[in-house]
């Protein structure tokens, strides 16, 4: 089973600041989305292994199979482990994605490089980045790859703001100019659940859009003598 | 530049042993296989490293010795024999006796962490030999292994992706040699144990130990596989149980 292959499984990169609320939201959506006909997996880069996984399989007992939720090791790299090097995690996907052939949503869950984390391509189709209310109203102005690239942006843990002194409207002008013309944004409580039907609308709508990394492609922009290699074959090999 | 010329219609240097595009093609090879760069999942395992540090026996001196042992006494007998007998096999067209070496090194791997991780790991080197370099031994290979012929190990996977390079063996094994030795000594820098310093002046120093494992690495036959680090191997079960962990092996 191949990660990059043909499955359709629409698999959602899950990013931002450690105690931002990636893992509360993505325990507040797994109901949502199994109501909507989903079947999701969930795999988590933690700091130290298995925190994560063992919250989400704690919070999701009798809705979600433990065995449906991995962690994997990133040796103390998490942004690597989902950018630079997926090795690992496109390892965890493939046994997850095995053992459950019925899955067609997967949640990538990483608090990688605070905010400048991005997913490689490989991994995710859709990518959404969370902050939350109590790092400073002034979060979506700094900007980063994470504010102003991802597909969705969550503002979250909107009750917060009266007791850390943050005021919404300067996050959501803040949000408006950082986001490129027309990305969604939205502010989330993953508590009470306000939001959280954007952000599964965002997941529905996005599913239906498949994305193709396919490497071959890369080999019709390099030079003649290079990309030979997309031929059927017709050379001699030496084994 | 390389003129066009040099390269076969594949874009793989023409396979004269002597002609300067075959060495310059095989050593860039070699580079980006030992690169840090290269997604080869390494920078996830410690081979026992994670461990040793829990213990408080990291100090840079202690690093340099238990690398070196691990070099010499473990990895060297074991993945890097298999590099070589695995190319040797490879560039004779037969790939059942690469599995034999592959079944071999996952027999003689004790512990469950390096045993199920050098699968893991080998599995993915295989689709992205298939994938990317379009490597028709790879992709042969992991037809095997999926359907449970072969283990497919991180080494093996490696030696058939350097059989592709043409890269020569001795300079394949000690390649391997390195790249375990710079992921040990990384992970000791993640963990704050040494510093940049230190990790350089280890990995430099290294460098007769990785010589001569090479050299005994040549030297082996398939039975001959097989090596012995006891106090590594009880450190690596340890960690199967370890609470905090930032490694997976």
């Amino acid at each position: 089973m191949s990660v990059i292959g043909e499955r359709s499984v629409f698999k959602v990169g899950v990013g931002g600041p450690v105690g931002s609320g990636k893992t509360a939201l993505i325990e507040a959506l797994i109901p949502m989305t199994i109501e909507r006909g989903f079947s999701p997996v969930v795999v988590t880069n933690d700091i130290y292994t298995q925190l994560d996984a063992e919250h989400v399989r704690a919070a999701l007992d009798g809705i979600l199979s433990a065995d449906r939720v991995v962690g994997v090791e990133t040796g103390s790299c998490p942004h690597t482990a989902v950018r630079d090097d997926p090795t690992a995690n496109i390892a965890a996907m493939e046994e997850l994605l095995d053992k459950f052939p019925d899955a067609d949503l997967l949640f990538l869950e990483s608090g990688g490089d605070n905010l400048t984390l991005t997913f490689s391509p490989t991994l995710v189709d859709a990518y959404i980045f969370v902050i939350d209310v109590a790092e400073g109203d002034d979060i979506p102005r700094k900007k980063g790859p994470g504010i102003t690239h991802s597909d969705l942006l969550v503002i979250n843990k909107v009750d917060l703001a009266p007791y850390v002194r943050v005021d919404l409207e300067v996050m959501r002008a803040g949000a408006e100019s950082a986001r490129p013309d027309g990305s969604p944004w939205v502010m989330t409580n993953s508590l009470t659940g306000e939001g959280l039907d954007q952000v599964l609308e965002f997941i529905a709508s996005t599913s239906k859009s498949g994305r193709s990394d396919d490497v071959r492609q890369l080999l019709a922009a390099l030079p003649p003598h290079d990309h030979s290699h997309s031929h059927d074959h017709e050379h001699a090999h030496t084994h | 530049m390389v003129s066009g010329n040099e390269y076969s219609s594949n874009g793989r240097p023409h396979p004269e042993p002597h002609s300067r595009a075959t060495q310059l093609g095989s050593f860039l090879g070699s580079l980006q296989l030992a690169d840090t760069f290269f997604p080869s999942g390494l920078f996830t395992l410690s081979h026992g490293i994670e461990s040793f540090a829990q213990a408080g026996l990291i100090t840079p001196q202690s690093l340099a010795a238990v690398v070196a042992d691990l070099v010499r006494a473990s990895v060297g007998p074991s993945d890097a024999a298999g590099v070589a007998l695995a190319m040797r096999a490879a560039q004779s067209g037969d790939l059942e006796a690469v599995a034999q070496i592959d079944r071999r090194l996952t027999a003689i791997k004790i512990t469950r962490e390096p045993r199920e991780t050098s699968i893991r790991l080998g599995r993915q080197l295989l689709g992205l030999s298939r994938d990317v370099f379009d490597s028709e031994r790879s992709r042969s290979y992991l037809a095997l292994v999926n359907d449970r012929a072969a283990p497919g190990n991180q080494a093996i996977a490696l030696a058939l992706l350097k059989a592709d390079f043409q890269i020569p063996v001795a300079e394949a094994v000690a390649g391997e040699l390195y790249s375990f030795a710079a992921s040990c000594i990384g992970a000791a820098v993640r963990m704050s144990e040494i510093d940049h310093r230190n990790a350089q002046r280890i990995l430099y120093l290294l460098r007769p130990v990785i010589e001569a494992a090479t050299n005994d690495a040549l030297s082996r036959s398939l039975h001959e596989i097989g090596g012995s680090a006891p106090f590594v191997e009880l450190m690596s079960m340890r960690h199967e149980e370890a609470e905090l962990r930032l490694f997976s092996s």
